[in-house]
């Protein structure tokens, strides 16, 4: 080391001359070599480090004082090593045997979900996840474009996220729709969730509605859409669901009277949840229509009895409880559209929207004293309020 | 009102109840459930008993919606209240409110109105008859 030096100073010289005694003190305790070159330069080092400190005289006994020390500390270390192995030893392979169980359940879990998906969709999850084939050179192999070998794996994981938590689950879909279900929940596929009705199903599929959480608690973290769902089943959550249904809504622009109005509604038709169907649940939603124009739709569901006589049912003064008979009929008027579709046995779901009146030049105002009761019968009356009922004559 | 709660009848009402002599002063601090508007209205008649009230005066401004229930809930007290002898008058309906009710048919029968507190204590004087002392009289002779 200190050949490196092309002209050692009169310093450096004295510390050349220390080597062989100090390689000595160490060698003579020291079998392995290589132990014993790492001690005498760590040795050689302090001493430099020490040189301003130490008279010149001193220094001989200075590094050979720490060469014995070094080999000393040395030892310790190994002693404690040694004495420590065990513990170590435990420590090292997993965190806890607990943790170790679960890691190999869960790569037998995902071992049994991947052999539920068809061959060609596994092939391709595992080149692109376990071989790192990034989606050109497949969509390469598959005469595809690389957008749609993402959209495919997004599908094969959404996929593969059901069959997992079936099997964690230990339970079958009891239905045909279950599974289309719950890939479109697991995709975040909105669309396709609409289509197939998928919050109707939930509400009368324990199994799905079981698992369909675990999916949600995934989303949840993800970036969150505008629908806001508000389980039904108490009196307290009617006021709940009227709260959020007004903070929806007044995040689009929507007047306070418009705010009441809508609040009024979903009172009204949560209650009637309440009442009638012990549960169910409540999604309010933002929605444009053709002309860019904001709205609130507020889907009701419920697994309830249904209405068995819809066309009364909707008319003032009907009701079946000790209430006003205003529910329906009221929350009917207290909105721009409102439909109704029930079915005995299985349960009604209301679905009413209201759009934002905007005061600007596409909305042209009544006038500077206008209220906001009579500029509503306008727009009413051009988007007539629909009623759809199915199963109310049986 | 996120979280878990017990049922409602459980809950903390969130109305304040002053007695001002020989009337009711009833101030709703939130919104109400269906359960928690019943409960306070079955508080209300017991207490008009209790006090030997004349009237009561019911503040709605923090109520976010009267709808059919509550108006229903509220008539209800009202008509009840006057077979004990005391006059109802609701005050603080938001304008917004009144478009919702009226676009409801909503009627408030029983119930008198009037603006704000001020404006409903000197309607109960007329219904009841008491002049602003002889409301005060009443309840401090009470509490001797």
């Amino acid at each position: 080391m200190t050949d490196t030096r092309s002209q050692p100073g009169p310093d450096d010289e004295v510390i050349v001359e220390l080597v062989p005694m100090v390689r000595k003190i160490v060698a003579s305790r020291i079998r392995d070599p290589e132990v014993v070159d790492d001690l005498v330069q760590e040795t050689l080092a302090r001493v430099m480090a020490a040189r301003s400190r130490v008279q010149g005289d001193t220094l001989e006994p200075y590094a050979a004082v720490t060469a014995r020390n070094l080999v000393a500390s040395l030892a310790r270390g190994n002693d404690r090593a040694r004495a420590k192995t065990h513990l170590l030893a435990d420590l090292e392979p997993s965190e806890s045997p607990a943790e170790d169980l679960l890691r190999q359940e869960e790569s037998s879990l995902l071992a049994q979900a991947l052999d539920r998906l068809p061959t060609e969709e596994r092939d391709l999850l595992l080149a692109h996840e376990v071989h790192d084939q990034d989606t050109r050179s497949l969509a390469e192999h598959r005469d595809s474009t690389p957008g749609a070998v993402a959209a495919q794996l997004s599908r094969v994981r959404a996929k593969l996220r059901v069959e997992y938590l079936l099997i964690q689950e230990q339970v079958e879909p009891p239905t045909d729709r279950c599974r289309p279900v719950l890939r479109a929940i697991s995709a975040g596929d909105r669309r396709r969730q609409r289509e197939l009705d998928a919050g109707a199903h939930l509400l009368g599929c324990d199994c799905c509605s079981t698992i369909s959480a675990a999916l949600l608690d995934r989303r949840a973290s993800a970036p969150r859409d505008d629908d806001v769902r508000v389980p039904i089943s108490r009196d307290a959550d009617v006021v709940t669901a009227r709260q959020r249904g007004r903070e929806a809504a007044a995040r689009l622009g929507f007047s306070s009277t418009e705010l009441t109005l809508i609040a009024t509604a979903i009172s009204e038709i949560a209650r009637n949840i309440v009442r009638f169907a012990d549960h169910g649940d409540m999604v309010i939603r933002t929605v444009q229509d053709d002309r860019g124009r904001p709205g609130v739709t507020i889907v009701a569901r419920d697994v309830g009895p249904g209405i068995p006589q819809l066309r009364e049912a909707l008319q003032d003064g009907y009701s079946t409880y000790d209430g006003l008979g205003l529910g329906l009929p009221g929350a009917r008027r207290l909105m721009d559209q409102f439909d109704v579709v029930t079915e005995l046995g299985k349960g009604t779901t209301v679905t009413m929207t209201t759009w934002a009146r905007r005061t600007g030049a596409d909305q042209p105002t009544t006038g500077p004293g206008r209220d906001t009761g009579s500029r509503d019968t306008g727009t009413r009356a051009d988007q007539p309020p629909t009623r759809r009922s199915r199963g109310d004559d049986t | 009102m996120p979280g878990p709660e017990p049922p409602g009848a459980d809950r903390p009402l969130n109305v304040s109840i002053l007695t001002q002599g020989a009337y009711l002063i009833v101030s709703i601090h939130t919104a109400l459930d269906d359960s928690q508007m019943l409960q306070l209205r079955e508080h209300l008649i017991a207490q008009v008993g209790r006090q030997r009230s004349r009237g009561i005066i019911v503040d709605v401004a923090a109520l976010d919606v009267l709808d059919s229930f509550a108006t229903r809930t509220l008539t209800e007290l009202a008509e009840m209240a006057r077979l004990r002898g005391a006059e109802t008058v609701v005050v603080g309906i938001a304008p917004e409110i009144a478009v919702a009710m009226v676009r409801l048919s909503l009627q408030l029968n029983f119930v008198h109105t009037a603006l704000d507190l001020e404006e409903g204590l000197e309607l109960l004087g007329e219904l009841t008859g008491l002049s602003d002392r002889e409301a005060l009289v009443r309840g401090s002779r009470r509490a001797d």
